[in-house]
């Protein structure tokens, strides 16, 4: 079950929104940080608050890939593979990132604290490779600064 | 060197906070509107030549005048801040270091169009940027920049943050529209027009970042001096972002219309490690590749248009010799696979089979006849598809095929690469 | 206008006409896959491109409009060859498994790759696959999506006709798939109108599963009867066995559309509990006989028992064609010597007659389009969602692009208050009293325009202050209604037959609409019937006080109750029952079981030995739906065509057959060879008929025109009292018990109607066992929760049921539908006390192994 406080920030939402039906996606936003990721149970939550039929929102959470359908490790890198990072070596930042885990692409580690995913161009083209680290980006990637970074994780 | 505008304050400590923006002369240029007749602002911005900056490279100012006066319907203002096409940065760029100079912007557009509500759309993974708008509004609400009666006008403004989560397609206006009143963001049918019904079913305004960016400066210095910068058809600064093999990547802001070899060699310091230049991507990946012979092509909407691709978003992807061509078309069309919303027959299906034929061209598995075959399928789709995401796919691959025909038959022949792959 | 070329063609056409339509008047077939006319624009098929000389790219057809001037050209080399890449590009993923697809055969994308398509490609690639087993979404429709080409026909139908909006697009791009959420089972109206519109095999009708192809079946178009509403069907047959019912876009008010009971409500029809013969009591059981010697009995047993100058009486079903019933009320008339006659017993005979007057059912007929073609539209006295389904989907159609305010008054919540402007939540048969504080308000405001307002007197028992008691609704609710209805021109008030289950004071009805027209407003009166040919049973004068034509009389003749009553004292030397199930259906079962034992001779004509066919002396059977020919007259006053499609099963014989052999059993001269021969008589004794052409009645049949009788202008005729004598005590002046504290009502269920459907197994697996629905808020305060069991008891009679939850319904009031035989619902009621209380308690301890009776 969402929290209370969850609750009442959903119910808060409608008031940015000339309809509640616009509140689908950052009520998603928040069922994720609820629960982790997109659950069964907050869909149908945030349809019964919003006053929509669950599919409704169930085609949002789908359509978006910022919304977890799966569970994601406390860390989620997401490294981006388009074609700015790619010429500069993503694949290889993919490599490092894999062996240093000991996970592939799409994977999370045993002790469920670490995912990667290759994702889409990040915006962040001018600094690559790059990648996210849930909300924070880290750019100019090299094998020694992605130690680094995994580090202060650990 | 030309002197920065847009990213004038752009690093400036604390360049996002308001005491930063005010002390840089912020939000003169709206006191100023807000002495102004609306139809006044809106002629500036058409007489400025103002494009927008978010690619269709559409008059700004008649967009605005589009919105009818009747002050009795409600009307909307959405920043388009869904920045996702490859290559592109700098819209991140002004919203995470001057918030407030696009506030700025949307302030005027909406007492021009008489907007009392706004959105910026911004897509979801701009997490920072997203915080640093939401600090912004605070600090200018609290200033008296925004809300009821701002200024003593009579003019009211709300703004609101909306974050996306993770789709290309709300780049594409009437797809932000859906994506903001939360459905999926399916294009909508034109007509109407968002200016005639937009959100919520009511006149609106879509612009991007960098053309809400521009604004304050039209009304401060004049549509004339703004019209004197770079081509008159297409003038103003444009922020340009140089990524891949160059030896300087980074946004620089310069004229409309300086040349793409200026771009590449005078600022972003040639390519790297002084290798030859095989191909550049100049406006973002929808738009199909240049060659060396092109470098010249001044950098603006018509000039590009006549090379016959385009400028887009202004992201300059630069690729040298070692790169491999195929591999760099694969990734860009699994880009667009993977964010075709599904709506419309050609981009959902022909980009799917087009992806299939292009993966095992690319891995060493391609058949005779599959070149062709990608060609009948890039017309296939070409100017049938609802909206333009699948014919910028198929324009970018077609750009390559022309381009590196050779590249393309190579691998198909030998099944494996012609280069080493694209290098590090 | 426009004029345009069309390859060359000149043709002029209205301004905004679509390219396709402005073709297909000029001959051209252009292919489409995601368009449907009465559906939003998509334009996402990309099928139906065209080219417009002057423009660089091609337009879709289905929603670029033709301009003056413009050329068209939808043959030429780039269109063809661009629909014939769509068609490759719809085909490349889509399983080409048309050997095992159900809708091989009848599937649009064969049709339109045979027509336009490429003969070739070279598309060598893996398919997507989304799954292997088909889903199974409902007790009717299974999914493949593998199938689907992405036109969302389904997610639009769902969300915009039928309002459910069940399905969605999931995932995006080349995995886009539509589905329910989470591939759940459908919580819906299981209506498969996405099966209907969908183009290819993903959608498909579960009971018709591996069935047949479709060139191996047979139709026949004909009219549902299952409500008021009227949708023309199509029943399908393989050698003679029904095997599934279809909706024709071009055919009847309803196109493409049917309810759950329409669609798939046909297989009571070769049920094996269908009685087949006719059957006589002898010693204590029913007995089958053959046809002669049960007309013998019935003679013997009529002239018996009318002896002593005992009554007679006959009660028929308002779901019998109007021949039938024609034939019925002369035979009761002329033959039997009595007016002692009514159709259906689960109404006040006197509230019926004041319900036609003030409905000025005697003007004749409306179409629905012209009722929904109004500034405003007042719902009241019927749950339309449900009981009506299809004129539902209607409304929410034609309202999503037009400028009308809807306003709901009804005591439950229903599907269709998302569609409202205003929904008003009511105590049950409090309709009257709704009407007049509307009336009392218009009147109020407007006093010098209304001086000569008729029957203005009786607003004075109206006030602010008395409506909360009266109505449950609050003063400013009537004010908002009568705010719409003033700042309307046209005003549609549509009254459902709810209005006559309780004393609901329905003749304030007349003063609103007075009011409004002296106002110069333009108002439209539509009823909505439950029953499928109620407003022909009271065309042909199957009631005591109305002859045929709406000829109205005060006589002596008694209704349901009046000849129940009779009955009960023993005055009711016969009676004749013909598809009415009474025992069932009269509010209070157990003295119509009592009052039924006291008749001497009880004829019963049903398909189904129904409880009162138990009771009679002498059983006959009657002939289902498609086993007869005839007409039916739907609540617009629509008359359809019912078309014989397949022999009576047995020795079951259609219902105007039995009814004539009675009478010429009793009278030679009673004698009918056909039903058009019925029909040409009921258009001499039916003036609204006169202009009705049997034979040529077509898909949309012909509505009746006003009579004459009572004048044009009138809307109320002579022997109409605004308060009838007969008025039941009212519910409000009961002091509402504690220990009982909700008011039970009851009508059709969305899945069910009349007892019928329920012997339909498709429909008995949509809803096999009897709810009781209840408001969220009375359901949660009871710790009560959807799907829990509880104990549903009034002061004589209690039953188990499944609670269901209904946000928007009014607190206080239980529904407990009256379709289901274990549940027999009018068992709660007492004769001439209103609608009963009952309490509610729950039972969530008990096991499931442990449900109590019924």
């Amino acid at each position: 079950m969402l929290s209370e406080g969850a609750v009442k920030e959903i119910n808060e939402l409608t008031g940015k929104y000339a309809n509640s039906r616009s509140v689908v996606m950052p009520a998603l936003y928040v069922v994720q940080r609820e629960y982790g990721y997109i659950t069964e149970e907050g869909m149908r939550e945030v349809a019964n608050i919003l006053g929509l039929r669950p599919i409704q929102v169930f085609e949002i959470a789908t359509f978006y890939t910022m919304y977890n359908k799966k569970p994601v490790g406390k860390y989620h890198i997401q490294v981006c593979t388009n074609i700015s990072c790619s010429l500069l070596g993503a694949e290889y930042i993919v490599d490092v990132l894999s062996k240093k885990l000991g996970i592939k692409v799409k994977e999370t580690t045993p002790d469920k604290k670490f995912t990667l995913s290759a994702v889409e161009c990040l915006g962040s083209c001018g600094t690559a490779p790059m990648m996210q680290i849930n909300d924070n980006y880290y750019e100019d990637l090299t094998e020694e600064k992605i130690e680094e970074i995994l580090k202060s994780f650990r | 060197m030309f002197e920065p505008i847009i990213l004038k304050n752009i690093n400036v400590p604390d360049s996002f906070k308001i005491e930063t923006y005010l002390n840089n002369g912020g939000y003169q240029a709206f006191k100023k509107a807000l002495k102004l007749n609306t139809d006044t602002i809106i002629q500036m911005v058409k007489d400025s030549g103002l494009r927008g900056r978010g690619g269709a490279g559409f008059s700004t100012g008649l967009k605005w005048s589009f919105i009818p006066k009747d002050p009795t319907i409600p009307k909307y203002l959405c920043c388009n801040a869904d920045e996702g096409e490859p290559g592109t940065y700098k819209d991140r760029a002004i919203i995470e270091k001057d918030p407030h100079q696009l506030i700025e912007g949307m302030a005027i557009a909406c007492y021009a169009i008489g907007a009392a509500n706004a959105y910026i759309y911004i897509r979801g993974e701009f997490a920072l940027g997203a915080d640093r708008l939401e600090d912004a509004i605070r600090e200018a609400y609290s200033k008296g920049y925004l809300g009821k009666n701002i200024l003593g006008s009579n003019f009211s403004l709300n703004i609101y943050v909306h974050r996306g989560a993770g789709a290309y397609i709300c780049g594409e206006e009437t797809a932000l529209l859906e994506s903001l009143e939360g459905r999926r963001a399916l294009p909508r049918i034109k007509p109407p027009f968002p200016a005639q019904v937009g959100l919520f079913g009511k006149p609106t305004v879509i612009n991007n970042v960098e053309t809400l960016a521009c604004v304050p400066h039209i009304i401060n210095r004049g549509a004339s001096w703004f019209a004197s910068i770079g081509p008159a058809k297409s003038p103003g600064p444009k922020l340009f972002g140089v990524s891949g093999h160059v030896n300087k990547p980074g946004l620089y802001e310069l004229p409309m219309g300086t040349p793409l070899r200026e771009i590449i060699y005078t600022y972003a310091g040639g390519i790297k490690g002084d290798r030859r230049l095989k191909a550049v991507i100049p406006g973002g990946v929808s738009a199909p590749m240049l060659i060396e012979k092109d470098l010249d092509t001044p950098m603006d909407f018509d000039s590009l248009a006549a090379k016959g691709t385009m400028l887009g978003s202004g992201a300059v992807v630069v690729m040298d010799e070692r790169t491999c061509i195929v591999k760099a078309a694969l990734i860009i069309h699994e880009f667009f696979h993977h964010e075709s919303c599904g709506k419309c027959t050609p981009c959902r299906e022909g980009l799917d089979w087009i992806v299939k034929v292009m993966r095992r061209v690319e891995h060493g598995e391609g058949k005779e006849g599959d070149i062709d075959l990608l060609l009948k399928l890039c017309g296939d789709v070409f100017g049938r598809t609802f909206c333009p995401l699948g014919d910028g796919a198929v324009m970018a691959l077609r750009g390559a095929i022309n381009n590196f025909k050779e590249e393309f038959e190579y691998h198909v022949k030998n099944k494996r690469c012609m280069v080493n792959g694209a290098g590090r | 206008m426009a004029t345009v070329k069309i390859n060359g063609k000149e043709i002029t056409v209205e301004d905004g006409t679509l390219i396709l339509e402005a073709a297909k008047g000029a001959g051209f077939d252009i292919p489409t896959m995601c368009y449907h006319a009465r559906l939003s624009k998509l334009a996402s098929c990309r099928v139906c491109l065209v080219e417009i000389v002057g423009q660089k790219k091609l337009q879709p057809s289905c929603v670029t409009p033709v301009m003056h001037g413009m050329e068209v050209l939808t043959e030429s080399p780039v269109v063809k060859s661009a629909r014939s890449s769509m068609i490759e590009l719809l085909l490349a993923n889509h399983p080409l498994d048309c050997p095992v697809c159900d809708k091989g055969g009848e599937c649009e994308l064969q049709d339109v790759t045979f027509k336009f398509g490429p003969r070739n490609s070279p598309f060598g690639e893996r398919k997507r696959r989304f799954h292997e087993e088909d889903y199974i979404l409902s007790p009717v429709i299974i999914q493949n999506i593998n199938r689907c080409i992405q036109c969302k026909r389904c997610v639009r139908i769902c969300d915009e006709v039928v309002g459910a909006s069940v399905l969605g697009s999931i995932e995006r791009g080349a995995k886009t798939g539509e589905t329910s959420f989470v591939k759940e089972y459908l919580d819906c109206d299981h209506c498969g109108n996405c099966i209907e519109v969908c183009p290819v095999g993903s959608l498909m009708s579960r009971p018709y599963r591996y069935q047949s192809r479709p060139w191996d079946l047979k139709g026949v178009d004909t009219v549902c009867t299952y409500c008021g509403t009227g949708c023309q069907l199509t029943v399908q047959a393989r050698n003679g066995e029904i095997l599934r019912v279809i909706s024709k876009p071009d055919k009847g008010i309803n196109n493409e559309t049917l309810c759950a009971r329409g669609r798939f409500g046909y297989s009571f029809i070769n049920s094996h509990e269908r009685f087949v013969t006719p059957m006589i009591r002898k010693g204590g059981t029913l007995e089958p006989v053959p046809w002669n010697e049960a007309l013998k009995a019935i003679k013997d047993g009529l002239t018996e028992a009318m002896k002593d100058g005992r009554k007679t009486g006959g009660i028929a079903s308002g779901r019998l064609s109007n021949e039938e019933l024609y034939l019925f009320q002369k035979l009761m008339r002329g033959v039997f010597k009595t007016n002692n006659i009514d159709s259906g017993s689960r109404w006040n005979t006197g509230a019926v007659k004041s319900f036609a007057n003030v409905m000025e059912l005697n003007k004749g007929g409306i179409s629905v389009y012209d009722a929904l073609n109004a500034d405003t539209l007042f719902i009241i006295g019927s749950s339309i969602s449900d009981e009506n389904p299809i004129t539902d989907y209607l409304i929410r159609r034609l309202s999503r692009n037009k400028k009308m305010n809807i306003i709901i008054a009804s005591p439950r919540g229903l599907k269709l208050d998302s569609s409202a402007t205003l929904s008003l939540r009511h105590r049950p048969a409090a309709e009257g009293d709704i009407l007049g504080g509307i009336a009392k308000v218009i009147y109020d405001k407007n006093m010098d325009k209304l001086k000569d307002l008729t029957g203005k007197e009786h607003l004075k028992n109206i006030s602010r202050e008395n409506i909360p008691d009266l109505t449950w609704t609050d003063w400013s609710s009537i004010e908002s209604v009568s705010g719409f209805m003033l700042s309307a021109n046209s005003i549609t008030i549509a009254v459902g037959n709810d209005v006559l289950r309780g004393p609901s004071r329905i003749e304030s009805m007349h003063i609103l609409a007075e009011a409004l027209r002296l106002l110069g407003k333009d108002v439209k009166l539509f009823p909505v019937f439950d029953r499928a040919n109620q407003r022909g049973a009271w065309e042909m004068g199957v009631h005591p006080d109305i002859l045929p034509g709406y000829s109205f009389r005060d006589g002596d003749g008694l209704g349901s109750e009046g000849i129940i009553d009779a009955a009960s004292r023993g005055e009711v030397g016969a009676l004749y029952v013909v598809g009415e199930d009474i025992v069932s259906d009269f509010p209070d079962g157990g003295f119509v079981r009592e009052a039924l034992r006291q008749v001497k001779f009880l004829i019963v004509q049903d398909i189904f030995l129904t409880e009162t066919a138990k009771m009679a002396h002498v059983v006959l059977p009657g002939a289902s739906f498609v086993e007869k020919d005839g007409t039916f007259t739907n609540q617009e006053g629509r008359v359809q065509r019912l078309r014989k499609f397949i022999e009576p099963q047995g020795d079951a014989k259609a219902d105007w057959e039995i009814i004539a052999s009675i009478g010429e059993a009793v009278e030679p001269s009673f004698h009918y060879g056909s039903v058009s021969d019925i029909f040409k008589e009921i258009k001499g004794a039916v003036p609204m008929y006169r202009g009705i052409d049997f034979e040529g009645l077509d898909g949309n049949g012909a509505i009746v025109k006003g009579s004459g009788i009572g004048g044009q202008g009138a809307g109320v005729v002579a022997g109409f009292s605004l308060r009838p004598k007969s008025e039941v005590r009212s519910q409000e002046q009961e002091t509402p018990d504690p220990e009982y504290p909700f008011i039970l009502i009851t009508g059709n269920h969305l899945y069910h109607s009349g007892r019928l459907s329920l012997k339909a197994d498709t429909l008995r697996d949509i809803l096999p066992e009897a709810v009781v629905e209840m408001n969220e808020e009375d359901a949660k305060a009871m710790g009560v929760s959807k799907g829990d069991k509880v104990k549903v008891k009034g002061d004589r009679y209690e039953a188990t049921l499944t609670a269901h939850i209904n946000k928007r319904s009014v607190r206080g009031v239980v529904f407990i539908p009256e379709n289901f035989t274990d549940v027999p619902v009018n068992m709660f009621f007492t004769k001439g006390k209103g609608f009963p209380r009952v309490k509610v308690l729950p039972l969530s301890s008990l096991s499931p192994q442990g449900r109590g009776p019924g």
